[in-house]
């Protein structure tokens, strides 16, 4: 009941504030006129820019105004020293922590909501007047990788772990699918994606013929296909319903016609993908998903806010908001530091110089930078763009694994939270 | 345990420097004990530790060394403070909020059922006179006002022992009258109230006993009454004595060796007039 108080509280007092009416409005600009922003001419590459604008821009500035207000609540209670009518009444100083991250989780929500709705109604009205060959973008997809990847007869080399085919069937690649039907579903239709490289003898070429086999293992029946393969751009091939419900595993064949072409291969180039529609559930957990990602950064706010200042609690939360979205670079920036150990080389230990700088740049630069990746929250799990650019269906494990994250991030974090606030004086 | 509302043994407070190093004592060894029902002055000049004292009660700054207790209770422990009602030096409420409000989310703190919850508001709000601008956000409010909504707040939880810091400070005569008559009104309905100003005459007027604070130092500590007599004068408040009678005390006074410090008609005190004035008006 008192945490709720103090959420409710929070969030009355937080929409009170200019600077979220200012990035609300701002927000509902850019998604209204993101259908009229310039795009290349494939027919749904304005639906992906709507997509783009909104899970990037939009979503931006909705983060940047939570983190401002988040990080400025706390401690312009104690600075305003309202907090004192609350630490004088019998409420926990943990209380008043988990109600005010309740309080901007359900400002967040709401905000979500609002924008996303409009949204997804923009799309839906964009996307209607799409080509039928293009609204694979409003559709949720789900994935199959090859259980299993072969090379029947010779390949020509393996090079970076691609495996390189020469054309006139000295050698195929079997790409073989089990459990497809699962969970089989009358509305839904397969799709294979290959995603090949291509090479030539006869210089530079467009594409290049390719055979690609569909074989059901079960009854054995199989279609073979010639395909026009373009260098550079996956290809999409319809599976024959057929061929998929009457068996739960398929092979799949591909092979250049031509001697002078070439395939570079790996186990993950082909996909095959079960096609349904559910678009809008697709990006409801989108939008699940990007909630936590606000709250995630709510909960990193109202810590910083605890001990810090308003200006350095909000600069604090935005540097990690900033170095979480890049922990791939701190890593690698890490690895490049790398000590030259005295043991590679051939000298003995003892002859060798160690160079000191080295060994200090590696303690004070390459340590902290190992930690720093570590304890800083990895905000690319929460990146659910990539799915529904490409119309794959999120799935609910990734949800679940986000929400899981999330909530030991923000079990931490609330606990470091009321261990500061409790040793915390209001002078 | 035991049976005082305020008890403190030895509380010290040494305030640290960013660098933690410690400074000089806000309150050094303060031992006080406050009866259940009584109306307790904390008298200090600025900077005297009266408020560093009320904070430590309430938990909002941590003692050096003592240790305190409410109604019982140690003064760490989150329950008592469902007892207590806390009026800070100045009116620190959320301006965005009316009167109704403000009321509405401290009693929540409290979790007093809404029914409950109403009634007490509605009946505070009279009490404190801000029933017309029950509606209007605190930020209209005068400072007055604020000081008039803080009381409230402070006893939204009805509140066996009231800690009220400058209750009067911002507050016209009149104002100031009534904040005091409250304050009696709450002994008489049982609780303990412990007043901390430097208005002197706010504390003659309703505290029964005071302890005075300089330099975070218990200076003395007594009853009223105790500490404004003089015993070694006395004072006749006659009615109805003609210019010779008066002279025939004097002299027999002076017969019997006493000394006539002085003979004169008692004066009111300006507040008194001022608040005849007005009430007369009305």
């Amino acid at each position: 009941m008192v945490i709720f108080t103090i959420a409710h509280h929070t969030f009355r007092e937080a929409i009170r504030k200019k600077i979220l009416y200012v990035l609300f409005g701002l927000g509902i600009i850019i998604i209204i006129i993101s259908p009229l922003f310039p795009t290349i001419d494939e027919p749904d590459a304005r639906v992906k820019m709507m997509l783009v604008v909104f899970f990037q821009v939009v979503m931006l500035l909705c983060i940047v105004g939570i983190l401002l207000l988040s990080a400025t609540s706390l401690p312009s209670e104690i600075e305003e020293k309202t907090i004192y009518g609350i630490l004088s009444k019998p409420v926990s100083r943990l209380k008043i922590v988990v109600g005010k991250i309740i309080g901007f989780a359900f400002l967040s929500a709401l905000l979500l909501t609002i924008l996303s709705l409009l949204n997804v109604i923009l799309i839906q009205r964009i996307a209607s007047r799409l080509p039928e060959g293009y609204k694979s973008i409003l559709k949720a997809r789900n994935e199959f990788k090859a259980s299993k990847f072969c090379i029947q007869g010779k390949s020509h080399h393996t090079s970076e772990g691609i495996v390189w085919i020469k054309g006139g069937r000295t050698g195929i690649a079997l790409w073989s699918f089990s459990d497809l039907c699962k969970k089989p579903n009358s509305k839904s239709s397969f799709e294979v994606e290959f995603d090949i490289k291509v090479e030539s003898s006869k210089g530079f070429i467009n594409t290049i013929p390719l055979a690609v086999g569909i074989e059901d293992t079960f009854q054995g029946r199989s279609k073979t296909e010639v395909l026009s393969l373009r260098i550079d751009e996956p290809l999409t091939l319809k599976i024959d319903p057929e061929i998929v419900r009457n068996g739960s595993a398929i092979n799949i064949t591909v092979f250049p016609i031509q001697g002078t072409d070439y395939i570079g291969v790996t186990q993950n180039d082909v996909k095959i993908f079960s096609v349904q529609k559910g678009f809008v559930s697709n990006y409801a957990k989108a939008i699940v998903i990007t909630f936590l990602k606000f709250l995630l950064i709510v909960i990193i706010a109202v810590m910083g806010s605890t001990y810090l200042s308003a200006p350095v609690s909000i600069a604090s939360a935005l540097v990690v908001f900033l170095c979480g979205h890049i922990l791939d670079f701190i890593k690698d920036f890490s690895l490049l530091i790398q000590r030259h150990d005295v043991h590679e080389h051939a000298l003995p230990t003892m002859l060798k110089k160690p160079d000191v700088f080295l060994i200090y740049l590696d303690y004070i630069v390459k340590k902290p930078l190992e930690w720093f990746s570590v304890i800083l929250p990895d905000f690319k799990r929460f990146d659910s763009l990539k799915f529904l650019l490409k119309g794959i269906n999120i799935p609910l494990e990734t949800v679940g694994v986000v929400l899981g994250y999330t909530t030991i991030y923000a079990g931490i974090c609330i606990f470091i939270s009321s261990v500061i606030l409790k040793k915390r004086e209001f002078f | 345990m035991n049976n005082f509302a305020v008890k403190t043994e030895g509380l010290t407070k040494v305030y640290k420097d960013f660098w933690r190093r410690k400074s000089t004592p806000a309150l050094t060894n303060l031992n006080l004990n406050v009866e259940r029902g009584e109306i307790f002055g904390l008298l200090g000049p600025n900077g005297s530790g009266k408020t560093t004292t009320i904070k430590l009660l309430l938990g909002l700054l941590f003692p050096t060394s003592g240790k305190s207790w409410l109604l019982g209770y140690p003064s760490s422990d989150l329950k008592i403070k469902n007892k207590i009602g806390f009026l800070p030096e100045e009116s620190y409420l959320y301006k965005f909020l009316n009167a109704e409000e403000i009321l509405d989310f401290y009693g929540k703190l409290f979790d007093i059922q809404r029914k409950e919850r109403k009634c007490r508001i509605d009946r505070l709000i009279q009490d404190v006179g801000l029933e017309p601008y029950r509606k209007r956000p605190l930020s209209q409010y005068s400072k007055g006002m604020l000081r008039r909504i803080g009381l409230a707040q402070a006893i939204i939880n009805d509140p066996e022992l009231v800690i009220l810091d400058e209750p009067t400070s911002g507050l016209d005569p009149i104002g100031s009258y009534e904040i005091k008559e409250l304050i009696l009104e709450f002994k008489r309905q049982g609780k303990t109230v412990v007043l901390c100003t430097h208005l002197l005459a706010d504390v003659q007027n309703v505290c029964d006993r005071v302890a005075i604070l300089d330099k975070g130092i218990l200076q003395v500590i007594g009853s009223v009454r105790e500490l404004l007599s003089q015993k070694d004068a006395i004072e006749f408040l006659v009615r109805n004595l003609s210019d010779d009678d008066i002279h025939a005390v004097e002299s027999f006074i002076r017969n019997k060796n006493g000394d006539v410090l002085s003979v004169c008609h008692p004066s009111s005190t300006l507040e008194d007039i001022f608040i005849n004035i007005i009430h007369n008006r009305k």
